[in-house]
């Protein structure tokens, strides 16, 4: 009997039951059509003091876009520059802590363009637990360093930009303090064992009571945290107003090869960013981009996280905007 | 003889396989720097104190395992007891942790904000950046092979032998001593070398707990950052040559006891 129900009702069912699948099957690719599907990978090498808000822009970017992936890989932003220029990683986005690193190891070969996207600056980090954690201030901060039994210290300045601008803020104490020697006495109070090739690592350091002080970007301090001394501008590297200050800071570096130096003058945070020339994933990169470099979107979650942006974003010349993808050109000025 | 099976051609082939897949990126990395460049590098004193200390800090791992870990072997060989299979894993942990977070297990108990640190930090022992640090976190993750590589020789050896040795009146002291370590010693050289050889290749959870003072691996990564590929390969020709022959030479010594014995 039932069979026979069904049977007889077949050819209603079926036309419908047609239908219905190719609803099914039209339904998302009118969705597609409306707005254009990016998908794969989009691989960012990034300086370690930006795994924070970029973990948050990554999480809000792929909800918009849930074909795409996000991978990121965090290092000193030499490091980062070394992977696509030495080891030819596939990389579409490089955002680094200093945005020279982009033009001094990346233009031209391997970019083309430099986008400046925000500025940082260099605090003095410690805990509850940190030796005389209740008594140092922004004014005694160099002779609590200097005590015996604080242990201190820094990122490697040949490894990353926050480890050369730690040892900056050293040499411009001492002239904004006006007192002499104080550098030396600084960095002999702090062993070689007391550096870290990433910043981000002495966080751990701290936390775990194995370092009583550590020198770290702000947005590094408040994302983890951390207790830290804020430091007069004139030394902290993080206003531009004041790069002729910084200038008079001179670090050496390692040059190309062992035995070779650089010199490496003090000079404002400035955050940069850019799209690697053979970018495996172009399309989604730029809509990347695009979200990351806009008030609204990556720019409002690194003012929250303590790394003041600059709105809008900058480039230093008209040539320079000319060859921006399309997107960017609105989001960007051009400053020196 | 009779002509080969397919079977003994499949072997044949994966074995090739498998030498082609170790072999042709290591030669690759280990013929890419110049002699020239090989000559300057060994020159740097800094090279030969990491590769130095890569070295000897492997080594101090393995004796220190040697010593724990030859009666946790035997033990783990000979008795049966409730809870045995756990201690076996737990021995086998720090082979699947991923290495930097042994380093940072490590670095959370040296630090003084807990009692072990806080011990530690009295008595000025330092972990973080040291050759200490180097030395326990070289330890930690070679043990394992230590222990596993021991047991298994003990394991061979017929517990009747010491049976019989106990029944003639010797403790069990002299008996391990007359009789089981004797029998057993190659299988703790092999054990030695395994664990060595792990030591020497750590760098995850070296790095986290010392990045000063540099072992090899450390100095390879930091010459890689720095410098670039140029100059981090013939620090690592010279780390990968002097452990093989180190290593060629142990197993040879071995070898050539295996055929007098």
């Amino acid at each position: 009997m039932k069979k026979k129900s069904i049977c007889r009702w077949l050819p209603i069912i079926m036309p419908v039951l047609t239908l219905f699948m190719a609803s099914l099957l039209a339904c998302p690719q009118t969705g597609f059509a409306k707005e254009k599907l990016l998908t794969g990978e989009v691989i960012i090498f990034q300086a370690g003091s930006l795994t924070v808000p970029l973990a948050k822009m990554e999480k809000t970017f792929e909800t918009k876009h849930p074909g795409v992936d996000i991978v990121r890989e965090a290092a000193g932003s030499r490091k980062c520059a070394r992977k696509i220029s030495d080891l030819k990683k596939p990389c579409d986005i490089m955002a680094s802590a200093d945005f020279t690193v982009i033009d001094g190891m990346l233009i031209p070969e391997y970019a083309n363009w430099n986008i400046r996207f925000a500025t940082n600056r260099l605090v003095l980090c410690y805990t509850d637990k940190s030796r005389y954690a209740n008594k140092i201030n922004a004014g005694n901060w160099y002779k609590i360093l200097t005590k015996k039994g604080v242990v201190w210290g820094h990122s490697d300045p040949n490894a990353d930009p926050c480890g050369y601008r730690s040892v900056m803020v050293l040499q411009l104490a001492e002239k904004y303090y006006k007192k002499p020697g104080l550098y030396q006495k600084l960095i002999n109070s702090r062993p070689k064992e007391n550096i870290r090739p990433k910043s981000v690592e002495l966080v751990a350091l701290l936390q775990t009571g194995n370092m009583d002080y550590a020198w770290e970007y702000r947005s590094v301090a408040v994302q983890h945290e951390l207790k830290f001394i804020e430091l007069p501008d004139k030394i902290n590297l993080g206003n531009y107003k004041y790069d002729n200050f910084y200038k008079q800071a001179v670090v050496t570096l390692t040059g190309k090869k062992p035995g070779i130096t650089i010199k490496k003058k003090g000079k404002s945070c400035t955050y940069g960013v850019t799209l690697i020339k053979n970018a495996p994933n172009r399309e989604a990169a730029t809509a990347f981009l695009q979200y990351m470099l806009n008030p609204e979107g990556g720019l409002k979650i690194l003012k929250e996280m303590g790394q003041p942006p600059f709105i809008p974003c900058r480039v230093p010349t008209a040539e320079m905007m000319a060859i921006l993808p399309a997107g960017l050109q609105k989001l960007v000025e051009i400053k020196k | 003889m009779r002509s080969k099976e397919t079977f003994f051609w499949i072997t044949i082939s994966c074995g090739i396989v498998i030498m082609a897949f170790i072999l042709i990126p290591l030669v690759e990395m280990m013929t890419a720097p110049s002699f020239a460049m090989l000559k300057e590098t060994i020159k740097d004193k800094d090279v030969v104190r990491s590769i130095w200390l890569s070295i000897y800090t492997a080594g101090l791992a393995a004796i220190i395992s040697f010593i724990f870990g030859t009666p946790l072997a035997y033990l783990l060989a000979r008795t049966d007891f409730t809870g045995k299979r756990f201690v076996e894993s737990i021995i086998d942990l720090p082979i699947v942790i991923p290495h930097p977070v042994v380093g940072i297990a490590i670095l959370s108990i040296a630090g003084r904000n807990h009692w072990i640190g806080q011990i530690f930090s009295d008595l000025g022992i330092r972990i973080m950046g040291s050759v200490t640090g180097i030395v326990v976190v070289l330890t930690f993750v070679g043990l394992p092979f230590y222990v596993n590589a021991v047991k298994n020789g003990f394991e061979s050896i017929s517990p009747r032998l010491e049976n019989v040795s106990r029944s003639l009146g010797a403790s069990m002291f002299s008996t391990f001593f007359r009789i089981t370590f004797p029998l057993a010693w190659r299988s703790m050289l092999i054990g030695i070398i395994m664990c060595s050889a792990r030591a020497i290749s750590e760098f995850g959870a070296v790095v986290i707990v010392a990045y000063h003072p540099m072992i090899a691996p450390v100095m390879i990564y930091e010459r890689f950052e720095a410098y670039g590929l140029k100059y981090s390969q013939p620090v690592a020709v010279w780390l990968v040559s002097i452990c093989l022959i180190l290593f060629l030479a142990l197993r040879i010594l071995t070898l050539h006891n295996k055929k007098e014995a």
